[in-house]
């Protein structure tokens, strides 16, 4: 077997410590190891964005991040943005009602990539919202209700 | 709260997407399940001389199997396709063994136990390689393959349709302008963000499968064909999907996974990678297409002539019936006075083509459109007087010779020209400016469905349907919306059931945007069913004519009387009490226009539910780089009627994107039959910082079939964007524009060319 060590993480702030291999990615991590389906993998070769999540509030993909990199660190997951019965994020509300969903596969990690966005700069223009959601691929909205609910978001929060 | 027909209601399933808690076929696991994995072909052509997979069956814990086990081949028309490769490799990425084992790694090593050798075949890469004088037949036993319905084919062409109407000659000779224009369109990969992804479970002889699909019952009948059993023994049942677009309808990975069951004794769980997705996901066919116009000098049409090969790959798929639809999607739009047409399905060394969303009207379209504009250029005509002149009109006949109702050109010109006239835009000829507008007719597929509807006890209802939810909306939203309207109860009390072959009524699938079309026109019968019993005993219950009682909020209502009323919730028990559940069911088929029976070797006459599109679009081209801005872009889309309007917004959006991506960045290229693309590195999808804002203007003409005069809404979208671009970009350039993708490097290669457009 690889070389296994104790890795110690804050998982959308609860601390953790696993024991699996080194450069098992945290996509495979979260998925299979720990039942955190929320974050779907798309590719498997880091360009389609689905399984977006923050390390430490940076967007990373998950599917090709090994999970000893998350040592120390604060990782957050879609699960993370809403208690399972709570009220959503202001986001997550706001991508609900402006119909910014389909399918579905995409939604987790353009969800973290625009909270992670939100977090650094709580009014970004419409093209700094396009540009960094360059790397989240949709194949089904087209982007425009994405982009429309983001703009409502940081609109009521101004 | 009480639901309208036109509201923008919220999807049922938006919230667990979005707190990340909607199981998906790639979340869905079973106890004990194990990992499968295939091995596929490295060569586009070959014979298999040695297949040796002893050392793999010797593994602990490993189950093997290979063409030895699959008791049929399978075809939707030509059964020309076995499951895993029997002696000939036609393709790369053709299945050739599959292992299942506890673990990916055991799979991967049990791959990698079993010895394949294959001796190389002349590789026919393609479709005019294929159809060279003495090409080497891709399928040497073509003749022997069944075929249901018998089309015409002819070795290398795997299906030949044709179309010919009026004196096509006589009319050449007649025409004091000749137009003719070669068009090439790339493959297009659907590219969902789910993969391909299934479970199967082998039980007791029956087939449990949990898969990613857009239509369960299309696929059951597949994987009962392949497997030799009852399509009654195979019960799919379907998780949330991740995406289709045509790619989710034909057995590829169940049919596999259930072999791999049932040797195995133990669920097994079969998974794309997206290489796999690239290599065999069925995408769209490239195609070539040369069209050839006899026009006289006021600008009449008096033949139309034209042809289009397209790309098969190595086995049939679903392609002869798509093929069906070239006069159709090719020979459309405009009043011709006579008529040849011949559409070759064309066998290749390629992975096999398939469905996707617009199927062949989306090739057809950018060609017969982009023609229209050469037309109207070598006429010296305007290009939309052009098109106002010549489109169809009430009772024109349609290409398969039925007499069109309906017509709605005008109406979608009409609404594109009230946001964007295109006096205005054409004004002025600015450099490196152009715009293109681009008018298509579409079909809605016209597949049965049947709905169920139980009256619950606590005053809900549950709509049990097997129409699938892949992402448009029409299952989470339009269905329980009908049925919430018609019952006058709120959306939150309509619960609409997984689909499940065992359990739903049988449906045709999400394709052709025939789901609100079909299904809610089913699901709204059984609605109209469910309210006359309900008022029936509401009647005696109240001791009031039924003529006077009216459904609101939940209960039934005496008219202008409201202290008389009874809660479903009470009519529910009482009805159970007395004579047994409540429950109503409503069908829905449709056939469609039969024509004149001139197309030979389709199966279809005309369209059902027709609807009516136009799209303009405003481009400037950067002459350094060539890349393409877009500046503009317009659409107006007849949808028959709105059921919900922000849905249907969604589908414009996310269609003209898909489409945006085929004009302009997407081609799964191919050299000498291997696969140059396989992985979003270089297969390019449009990004948000790609796409600009698109206006959208609904329009509707109401159908006479479908429940409300709807019409399919979501497929046709992507389908006038690849002609509407193009014609923007000749427009730029005064150069041609007729093969997209229109990269950068393609456009910079026009504007350095001699081609006028």
């Amino acid at each position: 077997m690889p070389e296994t060590v104790a890795t110690e993480l804050t998982l959308n702030g609860n601390e953790l410590e696993l024991d699996v291999p080194d450069f098992y990615p945290l996509a495979v991590v979260l998925r299979e190891e720990l039942g955190l389906t929320g974050t779907k993998t798309g590719c498997f070769e880091g360009r389609c964005g689905a399984c977006t999540v923050l390390v430490d509030d940076e967007p990373v993909v998950s599917c090709i991040y090994p999970i000893a990199l998350t040592y120390g660190k604060s990782v957050r997951t879609v699960e993370g943005l809403a208690e399972s019965t709570g009220p959503l994020s202001p986001l997550q509300q706001n991508f609900l009602e402006k119909g910014a969903v389909q399918c579905g596969a995409c939604t987790p990690g353009v969800l973290m990539t625009l909270t992670s966005l939100l977090e650094r700069n709580a009014s970004p223009s419409e093209d700094e919202i396009r540009d960094a959601l360059a790397g989240n691929l949709c194949r089904c909205t087209g982007y425009s209700k994405i982009i429309e609910a983001t703009v409502a978001t940081v609109e009521a929060g101004s | 709260m009480s639901v309208a027909i036109g509201d923008s209601v919220p999807r049922q399933d938006a919230e667990a997407k979005i707190r990340g808690s909607a199981v998906y076929s790639i979340d869905y696991e079973e106890p004990h399940y194990l990992h499968g994995k295939i091995l596929r072909s490295w060569l586009p052509a070959a014979k298999i001389t040695k297949l040796d997979t002893s050392k793999a069956e010797a593994m602990s814990g490993v189950s093997v199997v290979t063409a030895a086990d699959v008791p049929a081949r399978y075809g939707m028309i030509t059964v020309d396709e076995p499951l895993f490769a029997e002696d000939t490799i036609r393709y790369e990425g053709e299945p050739i063994v599959a292992v299942a084992a506890d673990t990916w790694n055991q799979a991967r090593a049990a791959l990698k136990a079993c010895v394949v050798e294959l001796e190389p075949l002349e590789v026919i890469g393609t479709m005019e390689e294929a159809l060279a004088d003495g090409a080497r037949l891709i399928h040497e036993d073509w003749e022997s393959y069944p075929m249901r319905p018998p089309f015409p084919r002819d070795g290398n062409v795997a299906t030949l349709v044709e179309l010919e109407r009026g004196d096509v000659d006589a009319a050449f000779e007649a025409a004091d302008l000749v137009v003719e224009g070669e068009y090439r369109a790339p493959r297009h990969a659907q590219a969902s963000i789910e993969p391909l992804v299934c479970t199967v479970r082998y039980d007791d002889g029956k087939y449990v499968v949990h898969t990613s699909t857009q239509a369960p019952f299309q696929l059951r009948d597949g994987i009962a064909a392949y497997l030799g059993v009852r399509t009654s023994d195979v019960r799919i049942i379907v998780p949330t999907v991740g995406g289709g677009f045509g790619a989710k309808l034909l057995p590829m990975l169940e049919p596999i996974a259930g072999l791999l069951s049932k040797k195995s004794g133990r669920p097994v769980k079969l998974t794309n990678t997206r290489k796999e997705e690239f290599l065999s996901g069925a995408p769209r066919e490239n195609a070539i297409i040369r069209i050839k116009t006899a026009v006289s000098n006021d600008g009449e049409l008096l033949a139309h002539e034209s042809e289009m090969l397209l790309d098969n790959g190595g086995y049939g798929g679903e392609q002869p019936i798509v093929a069906g639809l070239g006069p159709l999607c090719l020979c459309t739009n405009y009043r011709y006075g006579a008529i040849r047409h011949a559409t070759k399905l064309v066998y290749t060394n390629t992975p096999p083509t398939g469905p996707f969303r617009g199927v062949l009207a989306t090739s057809a379209t950018f060609a017969l459109e982009r023609h229209a504009d050469e037309i109207a250029n070598a006429l010296g005509m305007d290009r939309m007087e052009f098109r106002r002149k010549n489109l169809y009109k009430e009772g024109d006949l349609g290409a398969g010779g039925a007499p069109l109702e309906g017509v709605g050109f005008e109406q979608v010109l009409d609404a594109v020209e009230k946001v964007a006239p295109w006096k205005d835009l054409t004004a002025e000829k600015k450099p490196y400016r152009g715009v293109g507008v681009c008018c298509a007719l579409w079909n809605t597929n016209n597949a049965p469905s049947g709905s169920v509807i139980k009256l619950n006890d606590d005053g809900t209802v549950t709509l049990q349907t097997a129409a699938t939810e892949i992402g448009t909306g029409a299952v989470a939203q339009g269905l329980p919306q009908i049925v919430a309207a018609e019952l006058g109860i709120s959306i939150d009390d309509v619960h609409v059931t997984q689909p499940d072959t065992s359990l739903g009524l049988f449906d045709g699938g999400a394709q052709g945007g025939r789901t609100t079309y079909m299904a809610g026109t089913a699901t709204y019968n059984a609605s109209v069913n469910m309210r006359e019993k309900i008022l029936d005993i509401a009647s005696g219950m109240l001791e009031a004519d039924k003529s006077d009682l009216e459904m609101a909020d939940g209960a039934v209502v005496v008219s202008g009387a409201p202290d008389r009323s009874v809660k479903l919730a009470k009519i529910a028990r009482t009805v159970q009490g007395t004579q047994g559940p409540m429950v109503a069911d409503g069908g829905h088929a449709s056939a469609g226009p039969q024509g004149d029976g001139c197309i030979v070797g389709g199966v279809f006459g005309g369209f059902t539910g027709g609807s009516y599109h136009a799209h303009l679009a405003e481009v400037e081209v950067d002459p350094d780089t060539g890349h393409v801005k877009i500046l503009r872009y317009v659409v107006a889309q007849d949808v028959g009627k709105i059921i919900n309007r922000q849905a249907i917004e969604g589908q414009i959006d996310g269609g003209v994107v898909q489409g945006l991506g085929y004009a302009l960045y997407e081609d799964l290229r191919l050299e000498d039959g291997i696969c140059v693309d396989w992985g979003f590195g270089t297969y390019r999808l449009p990004t948000a910082a790609d796409v600009p804002e698109i206006e959208a203007e609904i329009v509707e003409i109401p159908d006479t079939v479908g429940a409300y005069g709807v019409k399919g809404a979501a497929e046709a979208p992507i389908i006038p964007v690849a002609g509407a671009i193009a014609n923007a970009v000749a427009d730029a350039l005064g150069k041609e524009a007729n093969t997209i993708p229109l990269t950068p490097f393609a456009v910079l290669k026009a504007i350095q060319s001699d081609n006028g457009s």
